[in-house]
């Protein structure tokens, strides 16, 4: 490994960590916030800062006038034909992205707070759907003129789209600066600041050690808790490997990484330099995986025991005996994927996704199993026996306090977290996004290529590492549902629930993809290649899925609410007359 | 002779042994005992409130709770954000109604202190100083202390009052204070609340003496 490799390593951890403490602490934020919105309650919202006016004013102004700047000086610049029809299409795509949502903002602003000019008046009476349905037009058509942009009229494209949309973030950010209330501003941030005011309070809380237990085990616990949740992180393919041409002198140095290559073929083939986005490229990749979080017991059970406590004792116990259970179903369930994608790489298993199905879909049964393993590998609703509060006052850190408490807690969400990456690694595909392959957009059936679209190597990489942080944050987010949704399980029922249903089903699911596997495999090419078209299918699926859904969630969002007033007692019409009780419109 | 209550499915039958009441069990079909199609029709549920209540939260459409309380969502109150106006009859802290001058209506005739169950109001009586139009008509309260602590708030005084010159309207309830002779609540002090509507006299008009209107005895009787 040279100085160079080095250099990079300490990049990637720096990505993937900060990536993962940062989702865990919003994970913390993100559990009570659900489980108040999904329980009629307000929640977390009351610690609050208040920014001067001028501070705020500048936090409005920054972002857009650095993007108007930055997209004005790329204007200027020279690139290749290819790059500029590139950029070009991304100049087009963001103007339009950013001319509706500020104009949304400005809509719901207006109808909520009054017009202050003639331009503002026009807005009062406009369905706000509209103008987000008008945005996905443009959306549209955008792509189809960027068709008629031929290679040699790219430059000059890019660089007037580059002036418009640098012009249009300097307009907005001026706008919105121009719009910014007197006074100070609270800043809530949906309830953000809590995570932030917890942390503080247990910088600041009393360490408390009991008196007869093991000073040194009790104060080790926390750290051999948290240890395993962070370093499984290092086998994690967080985007496509990247491609850097030699400058000539055969040795990988700091030289070779201003060579990023232009374009790789569709095979992600690369003549130079090959830098996986992964921190350690271990050819047993789920396997230290599996190593590693097992030692996860080993801080529950050591917390238990040092406490000097008989709760803590039981709840030690608890937690041991239930990930030792679920380890075994966990990595049962799993050998029918690794049967299908024929390796235990999770990069492989990440290529295998993109160019076939992803493993939800070859996997269900797998899945469903794998998914109640890691839940409970977990310890978190259903599966929290080892901190029920119901008959052992807290588990296995009931004696601790402070941070060393908060490092039970964030090692509990950092597991989360990481649970989700897995899931996302082996089952919703990686860092690959359908008909995203390493030689740009590709949708195709089958042999039959229905529109294609080549991206450069570095627009093809940022998009790989966008969608594999966005899914995790989104399967995080799915995951603290689990919490708010069932009710938890009885001990003996989840023991029986992992040896005698999970274990049994999972042996069962591997010997039938094995003979599946081996069945296809044997088929023939006619087989194979309707396998191809059911895989794209699937991929079709999920983009179609997954549109969906975001407009589903923009125009739901946009939906005017009505209310009937009720006006029955005089404490009612107490409150009509003072124009109603809210203190002010954004409480969050 | 034993009253006879009718019987119900709860009661005991009359002479016979305690028969428990059957319960149906739970129909266990096979969708159930899955567990998976129900954790999905749950989530559902749970994602349904998600997603309504956090929109209505960050768009600032979360139902008014006091004037749209049959809403559904969050209808919590965040006090001390957000405060529910008290019902038109609520009793809250005390205050002295002033007259035209702006001296308090009060006649000191002792009438809510002896009405009070509480005794938490204190009032020392004084004559007014010679010369004054009022002097051997009526008195007025040198001191007017009412202790809130002690208070009970049950109106009596106010009902006690024969010039309208106590009230409980303000609509304020006690604040919760750090010491107890901030309870203390002096003449100053209870002449400074206000009503709901905001005025500090009452709609009763005031017949001072003197007045044509003044339905007592004048100076001019004081002869007979």
């Amino acid at each position: 490994m040279n100085l160079v490799e080095l250099v990079l390593t300490v990049g990637k951890i720096a990505i993937v960590l900060g990536f993962f403490l940062n989702l865990a602490a919003l994970g913390v934020w993100a559990d009570r916030r659900q489980g108040a919105m999904v329980q009629d309650r307000v929640g977390p919202n009351r610690a609050v800062v208040h920014l001067p006016n001028m501070l705020a004013r500048l936090i409005v102004l920054l972002p857009p006038a650095l993007f108007g700047v930055l997209s004005i000086f790329l204007a200027l610049g020279n690139v290749t034909p290819r790059l500029a029809h590139e950029r070009a299409l991304v100049n087009v795509q963001l103007t339009v992205l950013v001319t509706w949502l500020s104009l949304l903002v400005l809509c719901v602003t207006v109808q909520r707070g009054g017009a202050i000019n003639k331009l503002e008046e026009m807005f009062e009476d406009i369905d706000p759907r509209s103008i987000f349905f008008g945005g996905l037009g443009l959306h549209a058509l955008g792509l189809v003129a960027m068709r008629f942009v031929t290679l040699d009229g790219a430059p000059a494209a890019a660089r007037i789209t580059g002036f418009v949309l640098g012009g249009v973030f300097l307009l907005v950010g001026l706008y919105a600066t121009s719009r910014v209330p007197e006074g100070s501003i609270p800043l809530r941030l949906a309830g953000t600041l809590h995570a932030l005011a917890d942390t503080i309070k247990m910088i600041f809380k009393e360490d408390f050690v009991p008196k007869n237990a093991d000073r040194l085990l009790h104060s080790l616990a926390p750290m051999i808790a948290i240890f395993p949740a962070i370093v499984v992180t290092a086998v994690l393919p967080f985007g496509n490997d990247l491609c850097f041409a030699d400058n000539g002198d055969k040795v990988f140095g700091f030289a070779d990484l201003g060579n990023l290559v232009n374009a790789v073929p569709a095979s992600g083939a690369c003549a130079g330099w090959r830098v996986p986005l992964q921190i350690a490229d271990l050819n047993v990749g789920i396997l230290y995986i599996f190593a590693m979080s097992s030692t996860g017991i080993i801080g529950a059970a050591i917390a238990g025991w040092a406490s000097d406590n008989k709760f803590s004792l039981l709840g030690g116990l608890r937690a041991c005996s239930q990930m030792v259970s679920y380890e075994v179903a966990m990595g049962l369930a799993l050998v029918g994927l690794f049967l299908v994608y024929d390796s235990v790489r999770l990069g492989d298993m990440a290529v295998w996704q993109g160019q076939n199905a992803w493993g939800v879909f070859v996997q269900p049964a797998g899945f469903l199993l794998f998914l109640t393993a890691l839940c409970a590998e977990t310890k978190r609703v259903p599966f929290d026996q080892p901190e029920g509060e119901s008959e052992i006052v807290a588990g296995y850190f009931l004696e601790y306090s402070g941070f060393k408490w908060g490092m039970f807690m964030v090692g509990e969400y950092l597991e989360m977290c990481f649970a989700s990456a897995l899931l996302v690694a082996l089952f919703f595909g990686g860092y690959s996004l359908p008909f995203i392959h390493p030689d740009g957009l590709r949708i195709a059936f089958g042999d039959a290529i229905l529109y294609e679209y080549k991206m450069t190597h570095l627009a093809v990489t940022v998009i790989s590492v966008l969608g594999f942080f966005g899914k995790v944050v989104l399967v995080t987010w799915f995951q603290v549902f689990f919490r708010w949704t069932l009710p938890r399980f009885r001990y003996d029922q989840l023991m029986k629930l992992g040896w005698t249903k999970l274990l049994p089903l999972a042996i069962a699911n591997m010997m039938l993809t094995a003979v599946v596997v081996l069945a296809a495999r044997s088929a023939g090419p006619a087989v194979a290649s309707w396998l191809k078209i059911l895989a794209d299918l699937s991929q079709a699926l999920i983009a179609v899925l997954t549109l969906a859904g975001f407009v589903a969630l923009v125009v739901g969002l946009l939906e005017p609410v009505e209310r009937k007033k009720f006006l029955a007692s005089s404490a009612a019409r107490f409150a009509a007359a003072m124009g109603g009780v809210k203190a002010e419109p954004r409480q969050a | 002779m034993i009253k006879r209550t009718a019987q119900t499915t709860w009661t005991k039958p009359a002479g016979g042994p305690v028969t428990g009441k059957p319960i149906a069990r739970p129909n266990r079909t096979a969708e159930v005992q899955a567990y998976f199609p129900e954790f999905v029709r749950g989530l559902a549920v749970s994602m349904r409130h998600f997603f309504k209540n956090t929109k209505e939260m960050m768009l600032g459409q979360k139902p008014d709770p006091v004037l749209e309380s049959l809403e559904e969502g969050v209808t919590t109150i965040c006090y001390p954000e957000e405060r529910r106006p008290y019902p038109e009859r609520f009793r809250g802290i005390h205050r002295l109604t002033l007259r035209d001058d702006g001296s308090p209506r009060c006649v000191a005739c002792l009438c809510c202190s002896t009405a009070c169950p509480a005794q938490c109001i204190s009032i020392e009586a004084a004559e007014y100083p010679p010369g004054d139009s009022k002097r051997g008509y009526e008195r007025y309260p040198k001191t007017f202390v009412i202790d809130e602590l002690r208070c009970i708030f049950c109106g009596f005084c106010v009902e006690a009052c024969p010039c309208d010159a106590i009230r409980m309207d303000t609509g304020i309830h006690a604040v919760p204070y750090d010491s107890r002779d901030q309870f203390i609540y002096r003449k100053d002090l209870l002449m400074e609340f206000s009503g709901r509507d905001g005025s500090r006299k009452s709609a009763n008009p005031r017949h001072e003496p003197g007045d044509p209107t003044h339905p007592g005895l004048s100076r001019d009787h004081m002869e007979h």
